[in-house]
């Protein structure tokens, strides 16, 4: 009689057991029971085995037929919990318009070193996301001086930028040319819906009227439109007085002549990629239009910090109507690491996770509710008491 | 309207075995003995068939000292009349029993 070979039946036999759904614990003693029934060791293992095998199997299938049956609820939880976090809604909605991008420039011929550019600027931009996200509770206790602090660059690229056709809006680094604005622009926008103060404001004309000597048609109407919406929503006189520094300079852009020329795979690609294949121009199109998504779910859902997520929206609707309107870039679905950059540095300045309007909250008294301080809740974390 | 799938080879070889038994009640090593059936297909197998109600099982009480008690089981009139179907051909059994019986395939 081999003992071991018995007491192997007997573990084997616990661990299928153990696998068995607890629906099916009538069964799983059944089997167990059986054991003592069989008097050969070597039967009883095999008998041991088999039973294994079977729980095994069930289990699996148990699982299987779980997971199928949860998979709508917790999709549904998924994307309920996405629509509440525009910073890694927009992340997702970037990279998923770079991808169609990607797969535009390559099924149009672009050369590689577009496709690597384009990629290059998305690690980039997701690695500074990453950095943003870490340093939340500070991000914003500056806002009004990183404004100003931006503005100067694009002053800097008005006067001694590289210039073609009359507009002066690039930089040349090292091989690459970047158009500064539609890095910095974005994320100034933003900065500023979030908390416009004085200094903020100083910084946002100075941009408008950087934009305007450059001149930058689109990037000036996506900074008015923004801002516009911003002073709409909030009513504030910083917010009025930056709205007119934007409008005035859009105008300004308007009266000066813009006759630069397409550049392929960069300005028209709306329209361009219908060329290369219709499904290649809906996948374009597609792309473009998730650019918003972001703005327009917050909004939706009746999310607070409603500034950021308009002026975003706003920003980047512009953005989007000067490309289909005019030679500009076609944000992220088409070859330039500037937007890529710039839209991913705006999409991380956005709240993590915006607060939904809660209209079944029982009221309070208002000398309750009323709140001082008009800084989102993280900067005053990060303020000494 | 019933399903046409037919049984697999385990399934009619067990229905064979239970229904020969009759009323009496049989256990799950003797059957995995008797229909040479082994324990990973015979178990999955019976609780099909009691889910089905073609299958009624019971516990009986320890046969001696230390022993455990066992898991018995017997066909239901509606497992003996697939059975009978069974053993009268796959085409009769499924317009005789009107059963679910593909069900009962693994």
């Amino acid at each position: 009689m081999s003992r071991p070979a018995r007491l192997l039946a007997v573990r084997l036999m616990s661990a299928a057991s153990r696998l068995l759904p607890a629906r099916l614990s009538d069964w799983s003693r059944a089997m167990a029971n059986e054991l003592a029934a069989i008097a050969d060791d070597r039967s009883a293992l095999l008998f041991a085995l088999g039973c294994l095998r079977a729980a095994l199997s069930m289990a699996i299938a148990e699982r299987f037929r779980s997971a199928l049956y949860q998979l709508p609820t917790r999709s549904l939880a998924a994307m309920n919990s996405l629509s509440t976090r525009p910073r890694l809604l927009g992340l997702l909605c970037g990279v998923l318009a770079v991808g169609v991008g990607l797969a535009y420039l390559e099924a149009a011929g672009a050369p590689s070193r577009h496709l690597l550019v384009n990629f290059a600027a998305l690690v980039l931009g997701a690695t500074a996301w990453l950095a943003l996200g870490r340093t939340a509770g500070s991000r914003l206790a500056g806002a009004g001086v990183a404004i100003l602090a931006l503005s100067v660059p694009l002053l800097l690229t008005a006067r001694f930028g590289l210039a073609a056709d009359g507009a002066s809006r690039w930089v040349a680094i090292g091989p690459l040319t970047v158009q500064v604005s539609l890095i910095l622009l974005p994320a100034m926008i933003i900065l500023y819906a979030r908390r416009p103060d004085p200094i903020g404001t100083a910084g946002i004309a100075a941009a408008a009227f950087a934009l305007a000597i450059q001149p930058d048609r689109a990037m000036a109407g996506a900074l008015a439109a923004a801002l516009v919406a911003v002073a709409l929503e909030s009513r504030g006189r910083l917010p009025l007085l930056a709205s007119a520094a934007s409008v005035l300079a859009f105008a300004w852009t308007l009266v000066a002549p813009d006759t630069l020329a397409a550049t392929a795979y960069v300005d028209s690609v709306l329209y361009t990629a219908f060329a290369v294949h219709p499904l290649a121009g809906a996948a374009v199109v597609a792309g473009a239009a998730a650019l918003i998504v972001p703005a327009v779910i917050g909004l939706g859902r009746g999310m607070n910090d409603r500034p950021a997520l308009l002026a975003f929206g706003a920003c980047w609707s512009a953005v989007l109507a000067a490309a289909a309107l005019g030679n500009y870039p076609t944000p992220l679905v088409g070859y330039g690491g500037s937007a890529v950059l710039g839209y991913l540095f705006s999409v991380a300045l956005l709240p993590a996770a915006a607060r939904e309007a809660d209209a079944r909250a029982p009221a309070a008294p208002v000398a309750a509710v009323r709140d001082p301080d008009p800084a989102p809740p993280e900067l005053r974390a990060a303020r000494p008491a | 309207m019933p399903r046409k799938r037919a049984l697999s080879g385990h399934a009619r070889a067990l229905l064979a075995a239970l229904a020969s038994a009759g009323p009496r009640w049989s256990y799950g090593y003797e059957l995995s003995s008797l229909t040479a059936i082994r324990s990973g297909t015979l178990y999955p197998l019976l609780i099909r068939l009691e889910a089905q109600g073609y299958l009624e099982a019971e516990w009986q009480p320890p046969a001696g000292a230390g022993r455990p008690p066992r898991h018995a089981y017997r066909l239901t009139a509606a497992g003996r009349l697939l059975a009978r179907a069974e053993a009268a051909g796959p085409d009769r059994q499924v317009a005789a029993s009107g059963r679910r019986a593909g069900e009962a395939a693994s």
